[in-house]
């Protein structure tokens, strides 16, 4: 791998390897720039440092402690930000659908929420192109959203006992399947600048690492092609601070490694550190915040989950977790559930889950312990669950603010604020009951549901209005030229699909824009 | 109705390929680790309060030998300071919440029963855990915790480090650690070789 000094003067630094700094990072180096990746977790080595064990995976979680406030406090951890090279993909499910046209344009289409400083045909390119390089598995044809370019280019991943079991239950009332898009190899592929990767083996363990590297997470993706291109990786380097030259750009970045603290001079930064670090590094540093719009818009995804008890054998902890998908309820009919009262819409997936998470959920949500919580979790075996991801709109009173309170680095631990809104209220009380229905199609029993919220988005986000956004459409800071942010705290609105897809498309198409702009400047 | 499973099962997986190397010593060194333990976290008495919450919360009944110490994984991650990522707002810091919350429930039993929780006849101890669960406890320690979420916390931590443990994994036929060469039957009713049936 290259090295760079930190005397030199290197392009640009990126913080944070996820799905937001990893593509970067390899489109800049492929252009020749000299990049260095600050991450802030390990460079782990996946066969050897990945057991099967949920317990020792937890260390792929962003484990500093942040505060939940709200009505409905958001739980971290296991549920949303990840350390490590390649950032929270290490533990994504890598469920891959794209967002739909209409998810950039709620404002328009409902009056309410934002709409995207562009529209579809902008980000379509960029996952296309995600979409090969990653070897996303598909179906053949996929029955929602515009006509694909190109066919996904490998067959969908075999439907395991939740996908067959939501299937049976979505016939019988008419609501339309389908493989889902998994950024998981159904074959060997081979990969630019990477080389073979092998097929995924049903190891159903998306959500604690991929062992054997068929899961599209950064650190087997675009970080061996950016290293292969000339980036440096930097882990266990925690930025925390961001020094601003006289010239108004930032010429510094400051990070611990090994406990010293380390300067690296750039003439960019790319700031990937996601929804959380990302605002929260900006607010410590009290830059790029002229709008006071950092940390603000926090959006979660309405994600409850409905799990049942089958007579079948379904052993959720084999196949991918997430295995089907319907998409009829992306902007569902009043026939589905009676009348439509909300703006937006969701997705429905089949989902597995690993034990120590489903029995941790079911002991918080239906309050089981001794006999009782024994007895039910002897039912494992039996249960397939449900989930949506649906869209949730930016309130005022969702925020993330700097707290009084430490961390083991002396930093102050973030406070974030989340309250459903009406919205997400009735769009979830919707899907409860679509959710309910087809799992009683399906021959459930001993229902219940998980409310919850998942993937947490906003904080700075993107549009045209510098009196209203941190960054313009392209992720450029409006106070500092030279600052771009490129994760998920950019999303001007939460779409009501998984983010990571769009995540790496807004990352090439940043990466694309600067270098435009740079080559304009030469 | 509850389901089944043969014992011994995980503890012969660990034994075969079908375990990787990282997995087996993940598993292998809970499975050994030593009956004795001195808490590094929490005082004597303290533990062993936390020790009888525990055993009302998971109860379990087997032999001493296969007795899971829920208690102590709690300790050690108070020792190191660790979290796992987040925390109530309303809630103390985690020390202080453990604390706090095991002399709220030693107050109130001895207010009620005018004895310790240690003591109490176990649908005693239940009945106070429930109150708790519920919030219906009141009396000056808990002016300072929120009872309710201080026994979600508790129950979420005692469940997690419960099944993680090979020889709970096994009462609920969990065998997702034997994950090598691939699954190959993974539709419903489909299961491989090496995947325990119902007795």
């Amino acid at each position: 791998m290259q090295q760079y000094a930190t005397s030199e003067t290197v392009d640009a630094v990126v913080i944070g390897t996820g799905a937001g700094g990893a593509p970067l990072l390899a489109r800049l180096a492929a252009a020749g720039l000299k990049v260095v990746a600050l991450e802030a977790g390990k460079h782990w080595q996946p066969a050897a440092d990945f057991p099967t064990d949920e317990r020792a995976q937890s260390k792929l979680f962003w484990n500093d402690e942040r505060l939940s406030a709200g009505e409905d406090p958001l739980p971290f951890g296991n549920n949303n930000s990840g350390t490590g090279v390649g950032g929270s993909t290490l533990h994504y499910t890598a469920y891959t659908p794209r967002a739909q046209p209409d998810d950039l344009r709620l404002r328009s289409d409902f009056g309410v929420g934002e709409d995207w400083p562009f529209d579809f045909d902008e980000i379509e390119p960029y996952y296309d192109e995600i979409e090969r390089f990653l070897g996303v598995s598909g179906p053949a044809s996929y029955p929602w959203g515009p006509a694909r370019k190109r066919q996904y280019p490998l067959g969908p991943l075999p439907v395991n006992g939740a996908g067959q079991l939501m299937e049976r239950g979505c016939r019988t009332l008419g609501i339309r399947t389908s493989p889902a898009a998994n950024a998981a190899l159904s074959a060997h592929y081979f990969q630019e600048g990477v080389g073979w990767r092998s097929a995924c083996t049903n190891r159903g363990f998306c959500q604690a690492g991929c062992s054997v590297g068929a899961k599209a997470s950064m650190d087997v993706t675009y970080i061996p092609l950016a290293v292969h291109h000339g980036a440096e990786i930097r882990p266990e380097s925690f930025v925390t601070q961001l020094i601003k030259g006289a010239s108004g750009r930032i010429d510094e970045v400051i990070y611990v490694r090994n406990g010293q603290e380390e300067r690296q001079r750039c003439r960019y930064v790319f700031l990937c550190a996601g929804t959380i670090e990302t605002p929260r590094l900006l607010l410590i540093n009290g830059l790029a915040n002229s709008s006071g719009q950092v940390g603000r818009n926090v959006m979660a995804h309405t994600a409850l989950q409905i799990w049942g008890e089958f007579d079948e054998d379904v052993r959720p902890y084999k196949g991918i977790p997430g295995a089907l998908i319907s998409e009829d309820t992306h902007r569902p009919s009043d026939q589905l559930a009676g009348p439509v009262d909300f703006a937006g819409g969701y997705l429905l997936q089949s989902i597995g889950v690993m034990p120590v998470t489903y029995l941790s959920q079911m002991a918080r949500a239906r309050g089981l312990w001794g006999e009782a919580l024994k007895q039910s979790a002897t039912a494992y075996n039996h249960i397939a669950g449900i989930n949506i991801l649906g869209d949730c709109l930016p309130y005022g009173h969702n925020y993330l603010e700097l707290s009084d309170e430490k961390d083991v680095r002396g930093l102050p631990k973030p406070r974030i604020y989340f309250s459903n809104g009406d919205n997400e209220e009735r769009m979830t009380s919707h899907a409860n009951q679509v959710m309910r229905r087809i799992w009683d199609a399906a021959g459930a029993r001993n229902v219940w549901a998980f409310p919850r919220n998942a993937h947490v988005i906003g904080t700075c986000r993107m549009g045209n209005d510098p009196n209203r956004a941190v960054v313009n459409a392209e992720g450029q800071s409006y106070d500092i030229p030279n600052v771009y942010i490129s994760d998920n705290s950019t999303f001007p609105s939460a779409l009501s699909v998984n983010p990571a897809l769009t995540i790496m498309a807004l990352s090439l198409r940043t990466a694309d824009r600067f270098l435009n702009r740079l080559n304009r400047l030469d | 109705m509850p389901y089944h499973y043969p014992e011994g099962t995980v503890r012969a997986l660990l034994n075969t390929d079908h375990v990787t190397f990282a997995t087996r010593t993940a598993l292998e060194t809970r499975l050994a680790l030593e009956a004795a333990y001195e808490p590094r976290f929490f005082s004597a008495p303290e533990y062993a309060l936390l020790k009888a919450v525990c055993d009302r919360l998971i109860p379990q009944t087997g032999s001493e030998a296969h007795y899971i110490d829920i208690a102590r994984g709690i300790d050690e991650r108070l020792a190191r300071n660790e979290s796992n990522g987040w925390r109530y707002d309303a809630m103390p810091p985690d020390q202080d919440a453990y604390r706090l919350g095991l002399a709220a429930l030693e107050a109130s039993a001895q207010s009620r029963h005018q004895q310790s929780f240690l003591h109490l006849a176990e649908d005693q101890q239940d009945a106070l855990l429930t109150l708790i669960q519920q919030a219906e406890v009141d009396g000056e320690p808990w002016d300072h915790l929120p009872a309710d979420r201080f026994f979600e916390e508790l129950l979420a931590e005692a469940v997690e480090n419960y099944y993680s443990h090979p020889l709970a994994q096994e009462t609920i036929g969990y065998v997702g650690m034997a994950d090598t060469p691939a699954w190959q039957r993974i539709g419903l009713n489909e299961l491989d070789d090496r995947e325990p049936r119902p007795l």
